[in-house]
């Protein structure tokens, strides 16, 4: 807590002027109220501090708007701190912390589409969310008046759309791949500005999945909302639906019990297993290594039947309730979920060892989709590709939860920033999740799987968890009927999409594929 | 007077005349006068070189004059192939000035143009046919001076007169190095005149042999577009009208040909294998170096002319081997190859004068030529799209058009290097097939780029919705060569004696047509040479067809090989376009059969799922051609300057800006160092020039000095 | 090289034996309630009013299920602890149902262009990534759809058969409609899973619809939030005109897990 402690007081007679009030809330994380622009204090947490920059947070209150920036300390022991800044209702425009903190552009850009206010000084704003040539501008869905189940809405879209090109050149034009592209690809629209050969610059439009969920869990109880934030994205339906129980939890001040941390922490590193294991696959199946997908495949559909059979679901579906698990397991059924596990582990290893010695393979990784540590830092990145920058921060270690403090544990630690090392990455940390399984599932403690939690309490509170992809993040508002009134979700997917152009630019067409892959973002998890 | 003679000076007549009509009728006539002087002067010419080939005789003297000798103009039958050539040019020619010359009215000077165009005509017939060195040189000079000025025509353009300078400079040292050959070989001639030389020529010594062949070589070279000196083509080609483009590299660049063949084919043929291989070598890195700065090129007739230098150079490969067989003592193949030599530039001609035609014609319709900014002309420009579409199959040798006859011959000529002795003779062939065939690749990439961007797909600029057809008179201007085109690739077998009559008597000891075309038809007269076996063997698959309704020989064009091996390849691109009409029209026929109760919807190309597929979105003809600039980086070697990243607030690109700079390999390798070393002896001679009476002064005393000193030593 | 290519001879082969003989192995499939009768109505109708997206519908003391809206959620299961009620579970993969559409031909000749291959072409139209995942999974080493004849192809010239997994998100109904017109004939439509069916719990609202049905015309519906991948090649094998394997194990049991 000492490094809280300095923080504050470090804030206290450093910033005093742009700050109104510092004070705490009950989830432990410091609330720093400002007056007029707060780039300058968030600059200083992520320069000065090494706060990661989390999120952004709008909310529409009857008289007042509140814009919250998230950060949390890179390494342990630092918490969380949310920036809030207060508004009339009439004002429309606010600073922009992007040319500072540059891992805010696409929260500002998604806050313009969502609430129609604006940010000075963002020089890109429009067009993000609702796509221009089908919204156009004016529509600001997640405003209280707008009806989110209403079909039919108004809208000016615009017949004469023309993407913003910046590269100028002889010859140069923007090669267009999707929405729908691929085999078997989640849609997303990418214009590469190129003269031919390389890709110069990449700008992915992305929402073609806009489910509006954010919209949706707004007024619902929160069963109901719990559905929505596991759904949204399924292949991480585990660690998103805990990362909103773990707000829940915390706004009703629940203590989950040690049995479900356990069985918890055994999920959601069983998910990572699964996730790490497809992405794999997707990278072998990029560079059309056929023998060495069909491994991967392999060892995929055993974990997904391994998971069906151990919980009735192939995806862990319907596992998470606030207060632990909707269900218990028996202690054998436990053991032979670690022994079969421990056959996938060696075959997961001979994967690694046949790739790592083939040269045409590799050939295609290696310094291919370059991310450099400075890059992975300004944007904001997480999960493992920052890690494969050099940039190792993981929620697990820094700001552990349902009991991760009592395992062993290791970061893995690669800078190359190219496609081997987020290779390696993953196979590292596919690894480790089965030995956290095994520590989580030796020696079990009994007791039960849920604790009672009541559910209309009011309050917020942020839930986080280390998804496959990256720190997952859901802060949570809930009113005195214990129905949601603010979910935000700032999935891993959002962040690392916004740094995934670094990656692509400066190579060539044939690589493009495959540096998608290594990145193994879900366009699902980005949309919401 | 033969009827050649007469229509000869009727030639020179007519030309006056238009040249005449130009100075006295108002301006806005000049394109219908050249239109309609020009045509009927190249069909005069036409007929004139026709009948020079098929036995009358033209003999003429000018003027004579008591100390130079009599000024003579013999027309050869080697003359009177390059005389119809440009015949077949200028007569289209002509035609499409009527149309296109019209967009100068008012801005430049048309009748220059009408005078300049007479006059270049004149000139070039007067060059090919004279065999007086005096009036050779004359007429020479005076074609650069002509082309020049053409060249220069829009002078108020910077790019236009730069190139012409450029070029003039370029073919002055090319005239100087012809001049000072021709000096050489004629010291002991008898007469100034061709036959005077031929006679003394063959008592040079070796250092003036070679002294000749060199500087005819490379002098006439410049003129043809042979690497070194041929930095002036792209320049000057783009810059000139379309009309004069074409005759450009239609006719002019033949003249440079016509001036090697002339006298290392004619008057003094090399005696060793060594001049062969540096002509064949030239050639091969000639064809090389155009098209691949063709390929990279985005600037519909700059791309135009670095491919006419690709074909001159695979004309001079042709020659080049024929010298090397010649002088190793295999006349056959030397036959051969100078035919295919001749039928290549002959194929040149016909087809380049249609793509600048039609490259014209679309400048004239848009105001663009930059492949960049072009796309989907197929749809508002249909005509010209089909003619230009002809043109790129000749020139990318796809059969049935002509372009494919002339390098197959070429090839299979180049492949009988078996026969020859010597193992470096033997490398320097194969290295020069391999240098063709990789042209030929290029050459197909860089058309594919300037069809398939220029004329497909959808337009990048909305300009290029605004082109429409030009007139009825250019569209048969663009398809008389575009019908020559096929016609000269379907009937290889009637071309193939033409040529012959133009070489035999003059460059080649033996006719090519006796190995080229075996006389199956039953009633020509050497049929009944043939082994009975080897007749039957081609009967069956119909060698013998068309033999009552058809002249000549019969339709196969073979290789035939020595006598262990009688025939290497055989193929017959008369048979072959037959074949393919009627497969054609048989599998047409089979298909609206069999779905004739099938509906048919039309659908928009998918894009992915887009609202709107944006041309911008679409390829460039740069990024078409992008993966071969970066293949030969080494040798194109481009400045790339770094690029400029603008931004916004930091993190937010606004704008990457990428300048790209090339410097062409022969300025890079010879041009620049060469112009920057005259320049430093020059500024080192300028320091003399100081401006002060002291030094002048002290000059003329040293001048004086010197000349004492001589004297003093000398007497 | 050697490596890879005894790497796969080591791995074996590890086809399922599906259609021509059952799937035996845990966690293939899951199930999906069936309709079951309660004791009283009063139980029948707190069971039906568990279900978030609507899919039970009780009607005295039975409760009947629409599989077009179930996700899955367990919610109406029986719950450990409790007395082992709740719905009833069906002990095998997701049932495809054919479309009967008025007018539309409904004959297997009609597929006879399908029988020996079929093109699929896969449009993801807002899916959450699972019924994605199944569909990824057709052709691994234990599904391996080619060797039925099914393929995956990217472009909708070439394909048979457009299979759409998502409840169509406002921002894909153009490309979906684009990919459906671009399609020659004949030309068929297959829904995957609930959101595509029904919308599930996103739909509908101002940006998500209510499935593939509304803008489409669906010849086979799988349900299942996802469906496995049996069920998919189930509703593969009926759209081609082959044979298709009876449903395994059409017993039911209580406990789903």
């Amino acid at each position: 807590m000492s490094v809280q402690s300095t923080l504050l007081e470090d804030i206290a007679s450093l910033w005093s002027d742009a700050t109104l009030s510092i004070g705490q809330e009950t989830d432990g994380r410091i609330r720093i109220d400002v007056r007029g622009d707060p780039t300058g204090l968030c600059e200083w947490l992520v320069k000065d501090r090494s706060f990661r920059f989390g999120g952004m947070a709008v909310r529409e209150e009857t008289d007042r708007w509140q814009l919250g920036y998230l950060f949390y300390s890179h390494d342990h022991g630092g918490g969380w701190v949310e920036i809030t800044l207060r508004a009339p209702r009439e004002q429309t425009s606010f600073p922009s912390i992007s040319s500072r903190v540059h891992a805010a552009d696409w929260q500002e850009r998604e806050a313009e589409d969502h609430f129609g206010i604006h940010f000075t000084g963002h020089p890109r704003l429009g067009d993000f969310v609702l796509h221009d040539e089908e919204w156009g501008e004016g529509v600001a869905p997640m405003r209280r008046d707008f009806d989110g189940l209403r079909t039919q809405v108004e809208r000016h879209p615009d017949p004469d759309w023309h993407p913003r090109r910046i590269l100028h050149t002889q010859g140069s034009f923007a090669m267009t791949v999707g929405p729908i592209h691929g085999g078997i690809a989640e849609p997303a629209h990418f214009l590469l500005e190129t003269v031919g050969e390389d890709v110069v610059r990449a700008y992915p439009r992305l929402f073609f999945k806009y489910r509006a969920v954010e919209k949706m869990a707004e007024g619902k109880p929160v069963l109901d909302a719990l559905l929505l934030a596991e759904r949204f994205n399924a292949t991480q339906a585990f660690a998103h639906s805990f990362a909103f129980c773990h707000a829940v939890e915390k706004i009703a001040g629940a203590e989950v019990p040690p049995r479900a941390q356990a069985l918890r922490v055994a999920f959601l590193e069983l998910e990572r297993l699964r996730s790490h294991v497809g992405a794999i696959r997707g990278i072998c199946g990029s560079t059309a290594l056929a023998v060495a997908e069909s491994h991967a495949a392999i060892l995929e559909e055993q974990l997904l039947r391994l998971s069906g059979s151990f919980c009735g679901h192939r995806y862990l579906f319907a596992l998470n309730t606030p207060g632990g698990l909707s269900r218990d397991f028996t202690d054998e059924a436990c053991r032979s979920l670690v022994d079969r596990l421990g056959g996938l582990d060696i075959s997961l290893g001979d994967l690694d060892k046949t790739l790592s010695r083939s040269s045409s393979f590799l050939d295609r990784l290696e310094e291919v989709g370059m991310v450099t540590h400075q890059q992975s830092l300004d944007h904001g990145l997480v999960g493992p590709v920052a890690r494969a920058s050099g940039l190792v921060c993981d929620l697990r270690a820094a700001h552990p939860y349902s009991g991760y403090e009592r395992y062993h544990m290791e970061i893995p630690e690669e800078s190359d920033g190219d496609g081997y090392a987020r290779l390696r990455v993953l196979f590292f940390e596919a690894q480790q999740s089965v030995r956290l399984i095994r520590q989580a599932m030796t020696g079990l403690p009994g007791g039960s799987v849920k604790a009672d939690v009541p559910l209309s309490a009011r309050g917020s509170a942020v839930g986080w968890v280390e998804a496959a992809c990256g720190a997952s993040i859901q802060w949570l508002w809930l009113d005195r009927q214990g129905r949601v009134e603010r979910l935000r979700i700032i999935p891993p997917s959002f962040v690392n999409w916004h740094g995934f152009h670094l990656a692509a630019e400066g190579f060539a067409f044939q690589d493009f594929p495959i540096i998608l892959a290594t990145f193994a973002l879900s366009v699902a998890e980005n949309d919401r | 007077m033969t009827l050649a003679e007469e229509l000869f000076i009727a030639f020179f007549v007519v030309l006056a005349a238009g040249a005449l009509f130009t100075l006295i009728l108002p301006r806005r006539h000049v394109p219908a006068l050249i239109a309609v002087f020009g045509a009927t002067a190249a069909a005069l010419l036409l007929a004139v070189g026709g009948l020079v080939l098929f036995g009358q005789g033209v003999d003429l003297t000018l003027w004579s004059l008591p100390w130079l000798g009599s000024l003579h103009v013999t027309i050869d039958s080697l003359s009177a192939l390059f005389l119809i050539v440009a015949a077949l040019v200028f007569l289209p020619v002509s035609i499409f000035s009527a149309g296109y010359a019209r967009r100068y009215d008012q801005t430049y000077s048309l009748a220059a143009m009408g005078l300049q165009y007479h006059a270049l005509f004149a000139s070039i017939a007067l060059l090919i046919s004279t065999d007086s060195v005096i009036l050779f040189l004359l007429a020479w000079e005076s074609m650069t001076i002509l082309c020049y000025l053409l060249v220069a025509f829009e002078h108020e353009r910077e790019q236009a007169r730069s190139a012409a300078y450029l070029f003039l400079v370029m073919a002055e040292l090319g005239t100087a190095a012809v001049a000072v050959a021709f000096i050489l070989l004629s010291r002991a001639a008898p007469s100034l005149d061709f036959a005077g030389i031929r006679v003394s020529a063959l008592q040079l010594g070796a250092g003036a042999r070679w002294a000749v062949f060199l500087l005819s070589f490379f002098g006439f070279g410049v003129k043809a577009g042979l690497v070194p000196l041929n930095t002036w083509l792209p320049r000057a080609h783009p810059a000139a009208p379309a009309n004069v483009s074409a005759i450009l590299s239609s006719v002019v660049l033949n003249m440079g040909v016509y001036g090697i063949l002339r006298i290392n084919a004619d008057l003094l043929p090399p005696g060793t294998v060594l001049p062969g291989i540096i002509a064949m070598g030239i050639g091969v890195i000639s064809a090389l170096v155009g098209i691949l700065y063709a390929t990279t090129s985005n600037d519909l007739k700059t791309m135009l002319a670095h491919s006419s230098i690709e074909n001159i150079g695979i004309v001079a490969t042709g020659f080049g081997a024929a010298f090397i067989f010649r002088a190793s003592g295999v006349p056959a193949l030397a036959a051969i190859l100078l035919v295919a030599a001749l039928y290549h530039m002959t194929n040149h001609s016909i087809y380049k004068s249609l793509l600048f035609m039609a490259a014209g014609s679309i400048d004239d319709s848009i105001g663009t030529r930059d492949l960049d900014r072009l796309g989907g002309l197929a749809k508002w420009m249909p005509v010209t799209s089909v003619f230009f579409l002809v043109g790129a199959l000749s020139i990318s040798a796809i059969p049935p058009f002509n372009g494919f006859v002339s390098e197959w011959l070429t090839f299979q000529g180049l492949l009988r290097a078996a026969e020859l002795a010597g193992r470096a003779v033997k490398i320097a062939f194969v290295l020069a097939g391999v240098g063709l065939a990789l042209t030929a690749a290029l050459a197909i990439t860089c058309f594919i780029k300037a069809v398939g961007m220029g004329f497909l797909g959808t337009p990048r600029t909305p300009g290029v919705r605004k082109a429409r057809e030009r007139t009825a008179l250019t569209v048969f201007s663009l398809g008389l060569p575009a019908v020559l085109c096929l016609a000269l690739g379907i009937l290889p077998t009637y071309v193939l004696p033409i040529l012959d009559r133009a070489a035999v008597p003059v460059v080649s000891q033996m006719p090519a047509t006796d190995q080229l075309v075996p006389p199956f038809f039953s009633g020509s007269p050497a049929h009944n040479e043939l082994p009975s076996g080897f007749v039957a063997e081609f009967h069956d698959i119909g060698a013998q067809t068309g033999q009552s309704i058809l002249p000549g020989r019969g339709l196969v064009l073979m290789h035939r090989g020595g006598s262990d091996q009688h025939v290497v390849f055989a193929m017959s691109p008369s048979y072959s376009i037959l074949l393919l009409v009627i497969l054609l029209g048989a599998t047409y026929f089979v298909v609206r059969v069999a779905t004739r109760k099938r509906s048919v919807r039309r659908a928009a190309r998918w894009d992915g799922g887009l609202h709107r597929l944006l041309p911008e979105m679409t390829y460039t003809a740069t990024g078409f051609s992008n993966p071969v600039r970066v293949i030969f980086r080494a040798i194109l070697q481009p400045r790339v300057t770094p690029d400029v990243h603008e931004t916004v607030a930091t993190h937010f690109r606004s704008a990457i800006r990428r300048e790209y700079d090339e410097v062409h390999l022969m300025n890079r390798i010879l041009i620049d160092p060469v112009a920057a070393a005259a320049r430093w002896i020059s500024d080192l001679l300028a320091r003399i020039h100081n401006g002060r009476i002291n030094s002048y002064a002290g000059y003329m005393l040293l001048t004086l000095a010197v000349f004492v000193l001589v004297a003093w030593v000398t007497s | 090289m050697t490596g890879l290519f005894v790497r796969g001879v080591l791995n074996g082969i590890r086809t399922t034996r599906f259609p021509r003989g059952p799937e035996g192995e845990l966690g293939t499939f899951c199930g999906l309630p069936v309709a079951t009768r309660f004791g009283t109505s009063a139980e029948a109708e707190r069971f039906a009013r568990l279900c978030p997206t609507g899919a039970l519908t009780a009607g005295g003391e039975r409760v009947e299920v629409d599989v077009r809206k179930c996700i899955a959620c367990h919610r109406c299961a029986p719950q450990p602890g409790q007395q082992g009620s709740g719905m009833r579970w069906a002990d095998g993969y997701e049932r495809p149902l054919k479309v009967q559409r008025p007018g539309a031909p409904a004959a297997a000749s009609s597929r006879k262009p399908f029988r020996r291959s079929l093109n699929i072409l896969v449009v993801d139209a807002g899916d959450c990534g699972a019924c994605l995942n199944e569909v990824r999974q057709l052709n691994n080493p234990y599904y391996n759809m080619h060797r039925l004849g099914f393929f995956i192809t990217p472009t909708p010239r070439n394909a048979d058969l457009l299979l759409v997994v998502g409840p169509v998100t406002d921002a894909m109904r153009h490309p979906l409609l684009a990919a459906w017109e671009a399609m020659p004939e004949p030309k068929g439509v297959a829904a995957v899973g609930a959101c595509a069916l029904s919308g599930s719990v996103f739909g509908p609202s101002f940006t998500c619809g209510t499935g593939v049905c509304d803008i489409l015309p669906v010849d086979i519906e799988v349900p299942g939030s996802p469906p496995s991948p049996l069920a998919i090649l189930h509703a593969l094998l009926l759209l081609a005109g082959r044979p298709v394997p009876a449903m395994q194990g059409d017993g039911e049991t209580n406990d789903p897990r």
